[in-house]
C-alpha cells in the first residue's frame, strides 16, 4: 500500500498540488525574477478570454461527438466481435493495433491522408463520383473538427472495444442459454441481458474516454503545425501548451490545467453517481 | 588526532588537483538539424578536442522545429545547454531575461568588444546587442528570395530570363499561367508562400505599402490600414476561395521544389537551399534548370523592401559555470573561423567583414542576388511578444484565405487583439 501511496503522490497528488501552487502567481518561465502573487488573478483573466471560452467550445464539440461515437460504435463492434468465435482473436487484433501507434505517428499518417492531393479526397470523388472536388479536410473550420474526431475515433475505438469484448465474455454463459430458453432473440438477448449487465464496463469505458477526450492534444497540434487554422481545433489542452510554452505565462497554463482538472473531476464524479444506483449482480 | 586530519585534507586537495583536470569539462551543445553543418561541425569538434584534450563537446541536433521549444523547457528547469542557438526572435527573450552570457572577447581571440564588432557588416550584431553587451556571434544570417524552376517556365511559354515576377501583381498573374489544377485541386502550384513564418516574409509585403505592424513608439499595433486591407486582399485572392494558387494546408513548397517533380515551379527560400538541392536531387541541381530573382514588390510600393532577414546566434548559458562560458566561447570562435566550409559546404552565409568580400562569397552562385536584396531588406522585428504577434498574422491570413473572413473583419481583429496584448 505505502509504494503505491507514495507513488501516486509524488507523481499525480504533487504536479496537481504545484499546478494549483503555480496558477496563483504571475510567473514567465524564462524570467529569474520571483513569481508575483496575483490571488485567482489568472482565473479571472481566462473568465474573460474569449480565446479560453473558444478552447472550451472547441473541447466540448470535440468530446462530445467523439465520446458518442466512442462508446457507441466500440460496444457495436464489441458485440459484433464477441458472435463470431472463429475470427475474433483476428478481428480484435485488427481494431487494436490503432491504439499502440503513437498519437502523433497517427495524426501525421492522417494528414497525408487529409492533403488536397491525398487519399481523402481520392477516396470520397471515387464513391461520390465528383472528381477534382477538395472537401478541405484541414481548411474548413467543421471539415477541421470532423477530421480531428476520426483520427482520435480511429486510434481508439478498438481499444475501448477489446474493453466491452472483455465485460461480454465476463457474463457466465448460463444466464444467456437461459434466456435463449425462454424464447428470446440474439437482440433481445443482448437487449435485456448482455447490456444490463455491461453497466460497470460502460461506466468503465465512458470514463475513460470522456477524460481521453478532453486531454486530447497531439492531434490538433500536429494538424495546426500542417497549415490548418487553430481557431475551431484550439482545445484546452493545446492552449495549455500555447500558454505555457509560446506565451511563456506558466501561471496561467497552469491555472487552465486546473480548470480542466477540475473539469474531469466533475464529469467522472457524475458519471459514477450516475451509474452507483444500479450495482450489477449475476447472482 | 590534528595531524591526522592535516594529513587527510592534504590528501584529498592532492587527489583533487589531479583527478578533476582528468575529469576535464564537458560542454553541451545543441543546435537544429542540416545533415550538411553536422559534417563539418563534427569536424571541427574533432580538431577542437586535439588541440584541447581537456574539452569534451557533446553536440546534439534537434528538428528545426521542435528546438525552441525544448530548449524553454530545459531553460525552465534550469538544466539548459552550455551552447545553443535559434532564430533570432527565439534568442530574443533569453537575452532580455539574462538568460546567456555577455560574450567573452578574450576567450573568443579578440582584443576587445569593438575588435569583434569591427569584424562584421555594420549592423548584423545589433539584434544581440543589449544595454551594451553583445550576446551572441551569428551561425548565419539569412534572407529569402525566390527560387523558380526554368523548365516549367518555357513549359507555358515563358522565358523565365525576362518573364519571371518583379511584382506581387505580376506573381499572380504568372502563377495563374503555371498552376495546373484538377478541379478544385492544385496539382502544381505557380508559388506559394512560405506559411507560417509571417513576421518574415508577410510584413515585409505591409511594409512595402508603408503599414507597419507597430507604431514608431512601440505603443500601437497595426499601422496603415490601407496598406494592410491592401495585403490581406491579395492573400484572400490568392487562396482557395479566390483564384485558388495556393494554401497553407499544401505541403510546404519549399520541400517540394528539390523534387523537381511538377508540384511547385517557385518557392521561397534562402541561400542554404542551393546544397539542400544538391543534397535531395543531383540531377536537378546540375540540370542548370533552376534560378534565383529577387523578392517581389508591390506595383503601387512606396517603400523597396526586400523579405526581412534573420539569424541564427550561437549563444552560452548564462548559468554555465565561468570556466565552461570561457570554453564555450573559446570553441564558438572556432567554428565561426571557417566561414568559407559554412558557406560552400552548408550555403550558410556569416556576416564577417573577411567573408563577405572573399573570392568564395563572390563567386558562389546567386550570392549576389541574395546580397542586393539583404541591402535592401531590415532584420525581423525583435519584441517579447514575437510569437503571440507570428500567431496573430497567421489567424488573420487563415481566416481571409479559408474562413471567408473580409480583409476588413480580420484587420478588426488582429488590431484588437495585438493591442489587448501590448496593453497587458
Amino acid at each position: 500500500m505505502l509504494p503505491a501511496l507514495v507513488f501516486f503522490g509524488l507523481f499525480s497528488f504533487y504536479p496537481i498540488v504545484n499546478a494549483f501552487y503555480t496558477s496563483l502567481f504571475k510567473q514567465k518561465l524564462l524570467s529569474l525574477a520571483p513569481p508575483e502573487y496575483i490571488g485567482f488573478g489568472n482565473y479571472i483573466y481566462l473568465l474573460h478570454s474569449s480565446t479560453f471560452w473558444n478552447s472550451v467550445r472547441a473541447t466540448a464539440i470535440f468530446t462530445v461527438c467523439t465520446f458518442v461515437l466512442l462508446v457507441g460504435v466500440s460496444l457495436l463492434l464489441a458485440a459484433f466481435i464477441a458472435s463470431r468465435k472463429r475470427i475474433q482473436s483476428v478481428l480484435q487484433m485488427a481494431y487494436f493495433s490503432p491504439a499502440v501507434v503513437s498519437s502523433v505517428v497517427a495524426a501525421a499518417v492522417w494528414m497525408l491522408i487529409f492533403d488536397p492531393r491525398g487519399l481523402g479526397n481520392q477516396a470520397i470523388n471515387a464513391v461520390l463520383r465528383t472528381p477534382g472536388v477538395d472537401h478541405k479536410w484541414l481548411a474548413s473550420a467543421t471539415m477541421l473538427q470532423i477530421s480531428t474526431i476520426l483520427v482520435y475515433f480511429w486510434k481508439y475505438v478498438g481499444y475501448f472495444t477489446i474493453i466491452f469484448i472483455a465485460g461480454l465474455t465476463s457474463i457466465p454463459t448460463t444466464l444467456h442459454e437461459a434466456a435463449r430458453i425462454d424464447g428470446a432473440g440474439a437482440w433481445k438477448d443482448f437487449w435485456y441481458v448482455s447490456f444490463p449487465l455491461l453497466k460497470p464496463t460502460l461506466v468503465l469505458v465512458s470514463v475513460m474516454s470522456m477524460i481521453q477526450c478532453l486531454r486530447t492534444f497531439s492531434t490538433q497540434y500536429v494538424f495546426t503545425q500542417a497549415g490548418a487554422p487553430r481557431g475551431p481545433i484550439d482545445v484546452i489542452a493545446f492552449g495549455i501548451y500555447n500558454t505555457a510554452i509560446r506565451d511563456h505565462q506558466i501561471g496561467r497554463a497552469s491555472a487552465m490545467s486546473v480548470i480542466l482538472f477540475c473539469l474531469m473531476l466533475v464529469l467522472s464524479w457524475m458519471q459514477f453517481r450516475v451509474s452507483r444506483s444500479d450495482d450489477v449482480s449475476y447472482l | 588526532m590534528r595531524r591526522r586530519w592535516l594529513a587527510f585534507i592534504g590528501v584529498a586537495v592532492l587527489v583533487g588537483a589531479v583527478v578533476v583536470p582528468a575529469l576535464g569539462v564537458e560542454l553541451v551543445f545543441w543546435t537544429h538539424e542540416d545533415p550538411n553543418r553536422t559534417a563539418i561541425e563534427n569536424q571541427y569538434i574533432e580538431e577542437f578536442q586535439k588541440m584541447y584534450p581537456e574539452v569534451t563537446i557533446r553536440r546534439v541536433t534537434y528538428p528545426s522545429g521542435d528546438i525552441a521549444q525544448i530548449i524553454l523547457t530545459a531553460f525552465a528547469a534550469h538544466q539548459g545547454p552550455d551552447i545553443f542557438n535559434m532564430e533570432t526572435e527565439d534568442e530574443y527573450p533569453y537575452i532580455i531575461n539574462r538568460r546567456v552570457a555577455p560574450m567573452d572577447p578574450a576567450a573568443a581571440g579578440y582584443a576587445n568588444l569593438q575588435a569583434v564588432y569591427d569584424a562584421y557588416q555594420a549592423g548584423t550584431l545589433d539584434a544581440v546587442t543589449y544595454e551594451g553587451k553583445l550576446y551572441g556571434l551569428p551561425m548565419e544570417l539569412t534572407n529569402w528570395c525566390i527560387f523558380l524552376n526554368t523548365k516549367y517556365f518555357r513549359e507555358v511559354g515563358l522565358n523565365p530570363g525576362t518573364d519571371y515576377p518583379r511584382t506581387w501583381e505580376e506573381m499572380m498573374a504568372v502563377s495563374e499561367l503555371l498552376v495546373i489544377r484538377e478541379g478544385d485541386i492544385l496539382q502544381r502550384r505557380g508559388f506559394d508562400f512560405r506559411y507560417p513564418y509571417y513576421l518574415i516574409f508577410l510584413l515585409p509585403m505591409v511594409e512595402q505599402l508603408g503599414g507597419s505592424f507597430l507604431s514608431e513608439d512601440g505603443k500601437t499595433a497595426v499601422i496603415n490600414d490601407a496598406a494592410w486591407l491592401q495585403v490581406l486582399g491579395f492573400f484572400q485572392e490568392w487562396g482557395p476561395n479566390g483564384k485558388n494558387l495556393g494554401s497553407p494546408t499544401y505541403t510546404n513548397a519549399r520541400k517540394l521544389f528539390n523534387k523537381d517533380n511538377n508540384s511547385v515551379a517557385m518557392c521561397l527560400t534562402g541561400l542554404y537551399q542551393i546544397d539542400r538541392i544538391r543534397a535531395d536531387n543531383l540531377a536537378f541541381y546540375e540540370s542548370n534548370e533552376w534560378m534565383i530573382v529577387p523578392f517581389p514588390v508591390f506595383e503601387n510600393a512606396v517603400n523597396n523592401y526586400g523579405c526581412n532577414y534573420y539569424g541564427h546566434y550561437y549563444m552560452v548559458n548564462a548559468e554555465s559555470a565561468s570556466e565552461k562560458q570561457q570554453w564555450a566561447w573559446k570553441f564558438i570562435a572556432f567554428m565561426l573561423s571557417h566561414g568559407e566550409d559554412y558557406l560552400l559546404k552548408c550555403g550558410l552565409i556569416q556576416p564577417t567583414n573577411a567573408l563577405l568580400s572573399s573570392e568564395a562569397y563572390e563567386t558562389f552562385p546567386y550570392a549576389d542576388v541574395f546580397a542586393a536584396d539583404m541591402a535592401r531588406s531590415k532584420m525581423v522585428m525583435l519584441h517579447e511578444y514575437n510569437p503571440q504577434f507570428d500567431d496573430l498574422l497567421r489567424e488573420a491570413i487563415e481566416s481571409v484565405m479559408l474562413a471567408g473572413v473580409t480583409p476588413e473583419q480580420a484587420l478588426a481583429t488582429l488590431r484588437q487583439k495585438a493591442n489587448e496584448l501590448l496593453q497587458e
